[in-house]
């Protein structure tokens, strides 16, 4: 297993698996917040289309579902303030 | 009178057109402003929207400056709220020849009224904190602003239908005849129109438009590029563009960026804008990264190509249309956006017989004399 | 920039067996997609770090699929995302070391199908993911969509996901289908064509019902509520076969996930783009770009093969790619007359062949339009900007006739998704508020097909390098 953070918090991950696969099997599912709603958001398509799983990692604005984890990789909310 | 029959027809529904047919309706005519498509979705809908000083051509400051004032009234007169805000704008030099340039335009552009100041690198930052430090001077106006482009159709269509505005999207016209009545307007697929004057105000697609009329104007045609960014945090709060107006660059409220300064594409008035250059759009890119550094943090959603008219003196063409009664031109107004309340207004002023305010720019100058026919 | 005869986009079935024929055929072929590995989306690869038993549990037939293109002189540009296609042809991506672009005397669009999702309210809640990505959490990232999850919607893949949760270790609260069983039981005919595949379907309906999964025939979501701290409160009600609800009775589930897709969409994002003609084809998953007998788009050099050209199932979508590089390689001059016809015509029979058991099984997935009528006014239908129905329906009434219209006057498609998602329904809902699909058309095709990180698009370069163009007139 490695670790990746994500809003400060430690994940534990596979190997090879997404950032969005690591976060839903740790149980956090909604990953930002929609724009004008506020409502919570979190990966739907899968295939890197509806970028409702946005995250920043490691600086970089990616759907989360096509984003493989790295160690100690730095993510957070893909909610813009 | 036939319900197809006006005292003036509008052809084309941008925000040139709009205007113009608002403004003879309010004066009491009979009025009807007819598209090929829908209200706006040319130049008029998919613009910068900056109502900008620092990108004007020196000559049209003035009318720049009332069309601005319009804007931000628009919910008095227009009763509807486009989105129009002010701001403050910027003009940013990055090297020697550019600081040269700045200084050189932006008297050129006080002279003609623009309250436009060159400041320090750092009065500008204390005004403007996301600006990139290397700066080494700027041009600022406390009068600049923006207008959300793709909310103007909106906007007009219903003060067009209150004003009592008969208006025909969807069927282009063909040509336009002449007959004792006034003009005929042939329309694609549907009746004709018939109406004692007529307004063109066809955009890039004005050439085509005169030609009917036998007259030979020609009208360039741009393909502007513009970029849109996703939502981001707040980073700016005015318009910056650069000396050599190559960048206009401004956060709206909902937190997009709008990338533009004229970068070319490829089209033309048939296919319409169709093609980006990837060169010139991550050209594009470079230049507004580098003015405003934090616009690295976010990604770029959607790059879309629109046709601005240009003539050849790149001067605007509107006013009577020469040989002819109760026809008339507008169009190819630089910064058209920005004035287009104003000289939309003086136009309909001029149709409805009063004295403008301002002087119009004849469209007998441009003309050439009649192509041979093959 | 280096050049090739042919750039495929889409390493999928059809790209794949494009890429392998057109350069069995003599062509210099590259194929970039934006995976890790090829298969697109129904033989999606496990990702390689994971263990030897997930690989193993790998479709066969995608595994062969690598196996062959690893051992083809095919260029393969995986891990790269097209962000653009120009006439000519250019075709850009960004990488990762960066952008790259490639060019080509031909390009074929191999880009597949996107899902669809008929709005309800609550669908934005993230326990709800869409049926066709819930294939991919099953088959390339081995996790479950929750412990216990309603699947629903309508189409072959409302089986293949409850048979996965199933086979995962998962519990299926229910499968809700908008098809009656006799619709299913009407495609028998077509299904003949695939016995292994009949077979498969009626293994796994007995291992359904093993497991206790009740099937709600006609019958679709009403709401999804949150209840407590992890699950949520499913309403579930009965339907005509338009898709329009009636009145009773209603079911309600507490689930932790809830698997919900309406069918696929053709991709065309390249076609539209490049302002090829498109048709709409209802059964084949609404609009598709108009093709002839060779695969050729109305934009002469662009060709389209697969789920892009209009669903019609991986099937089919590897007999039509391999016989698209076949007419691309006749097309380009490297395969005589003689020789294509005879090749050719073996090829045209599987398709066919297979495109019926496609077209049967996308007719299941076809959108009913008395669902989408009875979206109430509250539900937000573009999931990007949070616009509802209701704000649609003002702006029609302010006189927008036209899905770009629509657009511009309500931010519906302008997010980050750009109406890749909502566009579909938005214009079949435009469609109810008057007007045929034609008259209301598709979002304009523009650049870049997914958002692109400003940063890794600019580069690094010293401001003194940047290539300007002569400045603005004063
Ligand atoms: C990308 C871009 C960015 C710009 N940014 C700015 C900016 O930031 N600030 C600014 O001040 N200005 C800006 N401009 C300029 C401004 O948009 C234009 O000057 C202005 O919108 C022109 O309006 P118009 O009504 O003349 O033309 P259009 O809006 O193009 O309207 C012409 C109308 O004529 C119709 N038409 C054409 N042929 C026919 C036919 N045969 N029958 C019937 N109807 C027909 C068309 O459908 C169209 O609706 C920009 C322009 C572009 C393209
Ligand atoms: C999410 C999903 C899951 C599915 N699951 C199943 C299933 O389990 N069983 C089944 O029978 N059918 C399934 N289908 C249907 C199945 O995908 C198709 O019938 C079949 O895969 C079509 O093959 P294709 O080659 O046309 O496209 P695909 O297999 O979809 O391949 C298209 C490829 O193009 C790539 N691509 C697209 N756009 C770009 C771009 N801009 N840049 C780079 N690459 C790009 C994609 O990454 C993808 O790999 C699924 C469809 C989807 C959308
Ligand atoms: S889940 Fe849709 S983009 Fe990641």
């Amino acid at each position: 297993m490695i670790r990746f953070f994500f809003d400060g918090r430690p994940i534990e991950a596979y190997p090879g698996e997404s950032v969005a696969a690591a976060l839903r099997a740790a149980g956090i599912l909604a990953l930002r917040r929609s724009p004008r709603e506020g409502s919570p958001r979190g990966s739907f398509c899968w295939m890197g289309l509806c970028q409702e799983c946005t995250v920043v990692a490691d600086g970089v604005r990616r759907p989360a579902c096509r984003l493989e984890v790295a160690g100690g990789m730095v993510v957070s909310s893909g909610a813009v303030p | 009178m036939s319900e197809l029959t006006f005292d003036s027809a509008v052809i084309g529904a941008g925000v040139m057109g709009a205007n113009v047919a608002l403004w003879l309706a309010r004066g009491g005519m009979r009025t009807t402003l007819i598209d090929r498509g829908e209200i706006c979705r040319e130049a008029s809908g998919v613009n910068a929207g900056t109502l900008t000083l620092h990108m004007t051509r020196a000559a049209l400051i003035p009318y720049a400056m009332k069309g601005r004032a319009l804007w931000l009234s628009s919910q008095a007169w227009l009763g509807a709220d486009v989105g129009a805000r002010s701001a403050s704008g910027f003009s940013l030099a990055f090297t020697e020849a550019e600081e040269e340039m700045l200084v050189k335009r932006a008297e050129a552009r006080s002279a003609m009224g623009a309250p436009i100041r060159i400041v320090t690198p750092a009065e500008a930052r204390a005004i403007e904190p996301g600006i990139n430090p290397t700066i080494r001077a700027a041009a600022f106006c406390a009068l600049d602003g923006h207008v959300t482009a793709y909310l103007t159709g909106r906007g007009y269509r219903a003060a067009l239908l209150q004003a009592g505005v008969a208006l025909h999207e969807g069927h282009g016209v063909e040509g336009i005849g002449v007959s004792d009545a006034g003009y005929v307007i042939r329309r694609c697929g549907a009746a004709p129109i018939h109406a004692r004057r007529i307004v063109l105000a066809g955009g890039v697609w004005l050439e085509t438009m005169l030609a009917w009329l036998g007259q030979h104007v020609s009208v360039r045609c741009l393909i502007n590029q513009l970029i849109v960014t996703e939502r981001m945090r707040p980073v700016m709060r005015s318009v910056v563009g650069i000396a050599n107006g190559l960048l206009s660059l401004k956060q709206f409220e909902n937190g997009t960026v709008l990338i533009g300064g004229g970068w070319q594409g490829k089209g033309d008035p048939i296919r319409g804008g169709i093609e980006p250059i990837p060169d010139n759009l991550i050209g594009n890119i470079q230049l507004a990264r580098h003015a405003i550094p934090a616009l690295g943090e976010t990604r770029v959603l959607r790059i879309w190509l629109g046709l601005e008219s240009e003539t050849e003196d790149a001067m605007p063409m509107v006013g009577p249309l020469p040989g002819l009664t109760e026809a008339y031109v507008i169009g190819c107004v630089h910064s058209g956006y920005t004035s287009a309340p104003y000289i939309g207004r003086l136009l309909a002023e001029r149709i409805l017989g009063r004295e403008p305010e301002q002087p119009l720019f004849d469209p007998a100058r441009l003309m050439k004399p009649r192509q041979e026919q093959a | 920039m280096s050049a090739a005869d042919l750039i495929i986009v889409g390493g999928g079935p059809a790209g794949v067996e494009a890429a392998l024929e057109a350069e069995a055929h003599g062509l210099s072929v590259i194929l970039m997609d934006e995976a890790p590995q090829a298969g697109g989306q129904v033989y999606r690869a496990p990702p390689r770090a994971f263990s030897g038993a997930i690989q193993r549990q790998a479709d066969p037939i995608g595994v062969r699929l690598r196996d062959r293109l690893s051992a083809s002189r095919v260029q393969q540009f995986f891990d790269h995302t097209v962000w653009s296609v120009s006439p000519g042809f250019r075709v850009d991506a960004l990488g990762p070391k960066g952008p790259v672009s490639y060019e080509a005397r031909a390009v074929l669009a191999a880009s597949g199908a996107q899902e669809r999702v008929v709005p309800f309210p609550g669908w934005t809640r993230p326990e709800i993911v869409g049926l066709a990505g819930a294939t991919i959490m099953l088959k390339s990232q081995g996790i479950l969509p929750g412990r216990l999850t309603l699947v629903a919607g309508q189409g072959p893949l409302l089986l293949i996901v409850a048979i996965g949760i199933l086979k995962a270790g998962g519990r299926v609260a229910a499968i809700v289908d908008l098809a009656s069983r006799a619709e299913w039981l009407a495609d028998w005919p077509a299904l003949a064509s695939r016995p292994d595949l009949a077979v498969r379907g009626l293994a796994w309906r007995a291992k359904l019902a093993r497991a206790g999964v009740p099937i709600l025939y006609r019958h679709a979501i009403r709401q999804v509520e949150k209840v407590g701290a992890r699950r949520v409160s499913v309403t579930v009600g009965p339907v005509a076969a338009n898709g329009m609800p009636l009145a009773a009775p209603l079911r309600g589930f507490e689930v932790d996930a809830v698997a919900v897709g309406n069918g696929l969409t053709a991709s065309t994002d390249i076609t539209r783009l490049l302002r090829a003609e498109h048709h709409f084809e209802p059964l084949r998953g609404g609009w598709a770009p108009k093709l002839d007998a060779y695969y050729r788009s109305s934009v002469s050099g662009l060709y389209v093969a697969g789920d892009g050209a209009g669903i019609a199932g991986a099937a089919a979508a590897a007999c039509d790619g391999r016989l698209a590089g076949l007419c691309i390689a006749h097309d380009l001059g490297t395969v005589a007359e003689a020789e294509f016809r005879r090749a050719a015509a073996p090829l045209r029979r599987d398709a066919a062949r297979a495109r019926r058991f496609g077209t049967a099984m996308a007719k299941l997935m076809a959108l009913r339009q008395g669902q989408v009528q009875a979206i109430p006014p509250e539900t937000v239908l573009c999931r990007c900007e949070d616009i509802t129905r209701a704000e649609l329906t003002r702006a029609v009434g302010d006189g927008a006739r036209s899905l770009n219209q629509l657009k511009a006057w309500t931010r519906c498609g302008m997010g980050p998704c750009q109406g890749r998602i909502c566009g579909d329904v938005v214009g079949a809902v435009l469609v109810v508020e008057g007007g045929t699909r034609e008259d209301v058309g598709q979002f304009t095709g523009r650049t870049p097909f997914r958002p692109l990180p400003l940063d890794q698009l600019a580069g690094d370069l010293a401001y003194a390098d940047l290539k300007l163009p002569p400045p603005a007139p004063l």
